[in-house]
């Protein structure tokens, strides 16, 4: 019922469909040589509120020896001065392969009646995205260019929940919905998490699909942060991180998803599912990893379904390579990758094996949400902080509040300057990071190690977010109210003679006989009974 | 486009004496009058000519205001010249100079050439610094000096090459050792004295590697 709104879109971004179904992309090696030769579908490019131009630029911001901290060049493109700052890698990759994005969207009610689009009901949303890419920058590029695009496509799925007809409004708008959507009472908080879970899922088919006809290498995790309906919704896939930032404490908005936290789900389907193991791992989990000689002797072990520890007797099988290996940071799927969620490795093996690596990972990411809209007072120094795991790795949840209040009070006070403080402080972020080189090695401010990984970092505002919701829910009600108040007086003559033909009570109010007009009706569109009756 | 050697450089100096400028006029050859605050690092690039070789110049534009002097300070060390400027319009930037230049000793290599620079000479009613002292300052540290007007673009371009002819004149007499591009230096591929095929630095970068 959608389709017409769906098309429209489809319109402006130039036609991103869902897939459906993936075809096998493992092929004989000649059809890996192939791949080499695939054209991109979008070039390899900084995120696009840099403000890079040219490839030379592009180049000097992956300085390996420098490592430039690279901001924004105008402040004024940022949704609310959010700041953002990003560093290369200290040479483990040529390119930065971290990419991030923001969109500023409209979801606009296309209802007939409403011929002016400029006057007809609509729900503005801020959209930023991080993507930490490996193995190749290409789904980290790909989702930068493409996810906000299927996030909308959901979200104008749900478009009668979020903004509902405008006649709805006459009556409470809850019994509204339930005609069109009976039975179980949905919020719209679920439903915009299943748009983003969905449009996750779809955005990983859509690269597999790619993986075919374009070169998209590697893998990427996803951060997504969706202010929309007063709310905030961050959806997570990945080890990148978002911090809410308030009175100076902070808070984690998103949970790391690595081989060390998921090791119970790789391990429990790589029990259900041995064949996934190419006879080469082993799902069990040992306190200290056996050999050759220890066999037949009794050694500490766990399955998928125990956290503690217990024994067994050391058999040949028990001296494979555990399925999840290694701890913290170094820990690895099938000796390999080192993340869990995210997009892309459609294609990835295990290191010396021919074992696809694709089933162990999950696109689905964790959604939380904050309700900005909520009676609490939010203040300028209110900031959620979006990082790759370059800053965390470094600089822990504590730290990074630190030093966001600190970079805050030293900010000179100047009106004119003041949009930069949150510039100023991912800058101070990434720097905390990246440290400075000395002698050959980087090193934080405290003479630790400091990452050598590529990192960006967003710190956006709060409060802004929440002072332009309420102007919104100010001029969405002035303007719901003038759209009913024009079709009232077209209409009501119409509507109260349908109303007597039906038989209604004529003491009720002009609005009530209304909305039954509505439900006599099986057509959706508001417009579309006043025309019936017309005939 | 192919060179012999490119070249870093930082300019550095207090927030408002026109660094932004100074680097748009040489790169665009333009002025503008109005310009937003620099956070953290802008870059421009040029080429030119010294000695009948082609040099490109990478010029990093740093932010003057104290809030950012820790970051601006780990752009020292990969330079091969900076240039140190005050507004000679105002008495502050020059007396700050020295915080400046210890600064920049202390975190660049030591090799590193700086050119003084006194800017918005267009502004001589307003002048605050005799040029006599800005000569002084340069004479008793060891730099070069100019007065310069990002505006009317006097001297801009000398500022700009004369601090490379000073660069070229090291690598020439093997100050700089140009195979480690930490000092700024880097060898162009037409120049490379091994092989050309390889990317110049050789900073363990994936070979052939990234995706364009």
């Amino acid at each position: 019922m959608f389709s017409r709104v769906r098309s429209a879109f489809m319109n402006v971004v130039g036609g991103i469909e869902p897939v459906v179904g993936m075809k096998d992309v493992d092929g004989p090696s000649d059809e890996r040589d192939r791949h080499r030769h695939l054209p991109h579908k979008f070039p390899y490019t900084r995120p696009h509120f840099l403000q890079l131009h040219t490839e030379e630029e592009i180049a000097v911001t992956a300085d390996h020896h420098i490592r430039p901290i690279i901001v924004p060049r105008d402040i004024n493109v940022m949704p609310w001065s959010a700041g953002y700052a990003e560093a290369v890698n200290a040479g483990k990759s040529m390119l930065n392969e971290d990419q991030a994005c923001i969109h500023r969207g409209l979801l606009t009610r296309q209802d007939r009646n409403s011929s002016d689009s400029h006057k007809a009901p609509s729900l503005p949303y801020v959209y930023f995205g991080i993507f930490d890419g490996h193995a190749g920058s290409g789904a980290a590029v790909a989702a930068a260019n493409q996810l906000h695009h299927i996030i909308h496509e959901k979200l104008v799925d749900i478009i009668d929940h979020l903004i509902p007809p405008v006649v709805q409004m006459e009556k409470s708008s809850r019994s509204g919905l339930s005609f069109f959507f009976p039975g179980k009472e949905v919020s719209k908080e679920s439903l915009i998490t299943g748009a983003l879970e969905s449009a996750f899922w779809d955005m990983d088919q859509l690269i597999g699909e790619d993986k075919l006809k374009y070169k998209v290498n590697g893998g990427c995790t996803a951060l997504a942060a969706l202010f929309i309906d007063g709310k905030l919704y961050v959806a997570n896939a990945g080890d990148s991180r978002a911090v809410l930032v308030r009175h100076s404490r902070s808070q984690p908005m998103s949970y790391d998803f690595t081989p060390e936290s998921e090791r119970q789900r790789v391990r429990r389907l790589a029990a259900l599912q041995p064949e996934l193991l190419g006879n080469e791992y082993t799902h069990l989990d040992y306190c200290q990893r056996p050999v050759q000689k220890d066999i037949g002797k009794r050694i500490l072990y766990r399955d998928w379904y125990m956290t503690g520890w217990g024994y067994k007797t050391v058999t040949p099988s028990d001296l494979k390579l555990p399925v999840v290996h290694g701890e913290g940071k170094r820990s690895r799927v099938l000796a390999t990758i080192g993340v869990t969620r995210g997009f892309g490795d459609h294609e990835l093996k295990a290191l010396y094996s021919n074992i696809p690596i694709k089933p162990f990972l999950l696109c689905q990411p964790e959604v939380k949400v904050l309700h900005v809209d909520d009676e609490e007072e939010w203040s300028e120094e209110d900031v959620l902080i979006m990082g790759t795991d370059g800053l965390w790795d470094v600089t822990s949840n504590e730290r990074v509040a630190e030093i966001i209040t600190k970079s805050f009070k030293q900010f000179p006070q100047d009106e004119n300057r003041n949009k930069y403080r949150y510039t100023s402080a991912a800058q101070d972020l990434v720097m905390s990071s990246r440290g400075k080189l000395t002698e050959r090695n980087w090193r934080t401010s405290e003479g630790k190690s400091a990452t050598i990984d590529d990192i960006s970092v967003f710190v956006i505002p709060i409060v802004d977010y929440k002072r332009d919701h309420s102007a919104w829910l100010e001029q969405n009600k002035a303007l719901r109210e003038q759209i009913s108040a024009n079709m009232n007086s077209i209409n009501s003559n119409v509507v109260v003679e349908r109303a007597v033909h039906n038989g209604h009570p004529q003491d009720e109010e002009e609005e009530v006989s209304l909305e039954s007009v509505m439900n006599g009706d099986d057509e959706i569109d508001t417009s579309a009974p006043l025309r019936l009756e017309l005939q | 486009m192919s060179y012999a050697y490119l070249f870093k450089y930082i300019i550095i100096g207090d927030t408002g004496v026109g660094k932004s400028c100074l680097l748009l006029q040489f790169t665009d050859k333009r002025f503008q009058p109005v310009h937003d605050l620099t956070i953290g690092v802008e870059f421009g690039a040029r080429m030119i000519t010294i000695d009948g070789k082609q040099i490109k110049l990478q010029i990093w534009d740093t932010a003057g205001q104290e809030a950012f002097r820790s970051i601006t300070r780990s752009y020292y060390r990969g330079a091969a010249g900076a240039l140190l400027v005050y507004d000679i319009t105002r008495r502050d930037t020059f007396n700050h100079l020295t915080t400046w230049l210890e600064d920049a000793r202390q975190h660049s290599n030591s090799n590193m050439v700086i050119m003084l620079i006194g800017n918005k000479s267009d502004l001589e009613g307003r002048r605050e610094v005799k040029r006599e002292e800005g000569e002084a300052f340069a004479r008793e540290h060891g730099l070069i000096f100019m007065e310069t007007s990002a505006k009317t673009a006097a001297n801009v371009e000398e500022a700009f090459i004369n601090t490379a002819k000073e660069v070229y004149e090291k690598i020439q007499e093997g100050v700089f050792d140009i195979n480690n591009e930490a000092n700024g230096i880097k060898i162009g591929p037409q120049h490379s004295p091994t092989n050309p095929s390889l990317p110049s630095g050789g900073q363990g970068g994936m070979q052939g590697g990234g995706c364009c």
